[in-house]
């Protein structure tokens, strides 16, 4: 599965337009301020340029929950800031009552086992605990994922994982192509030496 | 194209960056035009994607004048992106076609399906190509999962239409899950449990094991694994690992030259079209002559040397014969010729 061309070139034209909105300098900035803001741009890039899903809307929602990224986002995506980083409230209360709701089942099927577990281990339940600590991980990391149904997950992983590797696809040819003028320019500054060592014999 | 035609000439009369600089009412008098032409621009024909590919080529072309943001023109720029309207995608003349976008991004992300897929999910890509053209709604579940998907939609209307009890049609017949029926009701397998809830559980893990499918697919090396848990190990490394990956090339990317002047990288980039047209191929080679706009900061020595490459390399579309690392910069003679030639097509186009 690959990222279609037209979601590159999104992902391109917005990485770019965050580079020259960020004025990433090399006089005012450390490396570490330049680092950040050029993966801030390349995560606001990737989120737009895909459109929206749940895992662009919670990684907008968690880049904007940093002050200092706020206006940042707001240049880029414009009115659709507003949009996606409005307080919903109502929503919001929903994630959090799933969470106790959660923790309190899995309170209960945890005695529920403690009682099974003297019968004898069912290696079933070992399977479903097991996927279950994997389930959570990949909650945390696909970002906006806590709130996601098990399948749903599923569906944002997927999606996350090509906009993910279509982000590093663009990156190291960004890269390559920063560095191919170095690299030109370290091969061909051999040349005229050597011709007018040769010229000076 | 008229509109190319005066494009191309536009292009031809502004040589140096100055005036480039000092003109932003002209380009977006010509992004305009453009946004307008683009109603006339030939559509190409098939499904959705093409068509979507063929506007952001003329997007592209439409954009390659945005007034760029350098120092000067900062606010100019941050009020000349919304003018345009929201870039790719979603830009608001076309409603239709930002629904459109957003469903083609999603599906073609899908489209590629790859034969064992596309064997087990009934090829994908015939659905996929029909469900473009229907407008925004949403689907409840992502599309390539369409036969899934079909059966679900089809459970929900029954059960919004039928009563609780019949909710699903329970038959002890050796029929497997509709499949491919026109009308899809979860029907029970030979020897299995018909009472709703098992139903409903064996659809679910059924549309759970469909999308582990496609995600061991997706993720290298994870074909072979047998069992849940390990795969959603192996996706879990993955998605780690990418994410490194992300961090340690924005690390490189800081730190890759200080000479370019990140406000400035357009011109800088507009002349290193070649390398990054042999990598990426087409469509991003229509992108990135779009993108760049053509007022760098001043001050570099590396720009001065692209100033006159500034002129052809701006209509690179599709440079394919530029295709030669060494000509971009320094053997720039032989690269000159080649793309006023690409300059000559594009406003063929």
């Amino acid at each position: 599965m690959q990222a279609t061309k037209s979601f590159e070139q999104a992902f391109l034209r917005h990485l770019l337009r965050g580079f020259r909105l960020s004025a990433v300098s090399y006089k005012s900035m450390s490396l570490q301020e330049r680092k950040s803001a050029i993966k801030l741009s390349a995560d606001v890039a990737m989120a737009s340029a895909r459109g929206s899903r749940k895992w662009t809307r919670g990684l907008i929602t968690k880049l904007s929950r940093e002050d200092e990224h706020r206006s940042f986002l707001r240049l880029i995506l414009g009115t659709e800031y507003g949009r996606r980083t409005k307080p919903r409230h109502g929503s919001w209360k929903i994630p959090r009552s799933k969470k106790i709701v959660r923790r309190s089942l899995r309170v209960c099927s945890r005695r529920k086992n403690n009682l099974r577990a003297p019968h004898g281990v069912k290696s079933g339940v070992l399977a479903r605990t097991l996927v279950e600590k994997r389930t959570h991980a990949l909650k945390r990391l696909v970002p906006g994922g806590e709130s996601l149904d098990g399948c749903s997950l599923l569906d944002e992983a997927l999606d996350y994982v090509i906009s993910l590797r279509a982000q590093v696809d663009l990156m190291q040819k960004l890269l390559t192509t920063f560095e191919a003028p170095k690299l030109r320019a370290l091969s061909k500054c051999t040349l005229p030496e050597r011709k007018a060592s040769f010229v000076g014999k | 194209m008229g509109s190319a035609g005066s494009y191309g000439v536009g292009t031809g009369n502004s040589g140096a960056y100055v005036t480039e600089i000092s003109e932003p009412a002209r380009f977006e008098e010509e992004i305009r035009s453009l946004i307008q032409a683009r109603f006339d621009a030939p559509p190409v024909s098939g499904g959705s994607f093409t068509a979507l590919l063929g506007l952001s080529a003329n997007q592209a072309v439409g954009l390659l004048h945005e007034p760029g943001a350098g120092e000067i023109s900062a606010p100019a720029a941050s009020s000349s992106p919304t003018g345009l309207g929201h870039p790719l995608g979603c830009s608001p003349t076309f409603p239709s076609n930002a629904a459109l976008a957003e469903r083609a991004a999603s599906f073609p992300v899908f489209a590629a399906a790859d034969s064992p897929a596309s064997s087990s999910d009934g090829g994908p890509s015939p659905p996929l190509k029909a469900e473009p053209p229907d407008p925004d709604s949403s689907p409840p579940l992502p599309v390539p999962f369409d036969k899934p998907r079909r059966p679900a939609k089809r459970k929900d209307c029954e059960k919004q239409k039928a009563k609780g009890p019949g909710k699903k049609i329970k038959t002890a017949e050796e029929q497997t899950e509709g499949d491919q029926l026109p009308y899809v009701h979860v029907r029970a397998r030979r020897g299995q449990a018909t009472d709703s809830h098992s139903l409903a559980e064996r659809a679910r893990r059924e549309k759970i094991n469909a999308r582990m499918k496609l995600l061991q697919e997706l993720v290298p090396g994870c074909s072979k694994i047998t069992g849940t848990a390990l795969v959603l190990d192996e996706i879990i490394n993955h998605v780690q690992s990418l994410q490194r990956q992300v961090e340690f090339l924005s690390m490189r990317l800081a730190a890759v030259n200080p000479r370019i002047d990140f406000g400035g990288l357009d011109s800088f980039l507009m002349a290193e079209r070649g390398p990054l047209a042999a990598s990426n191929g087409r469509g991003e080679a229509a992108l990135d002559p779009v993108s760049w706009s053509s007022d760098p900061a001043p001050g570099t020595g590396l720009r001065t040397d692209l100033r006159p490459s500034q002129q052809s390399s701006t209509a690179w579309v599709y440079p394919y014969a530029l295709i030669d690392h060494g000509t971009s910069l320094f053997g720039y003679g032989a690269a000159n010729s080649v793309p006023l030639n690409s300059n000559q097509s594009k406003t063929d186009l």
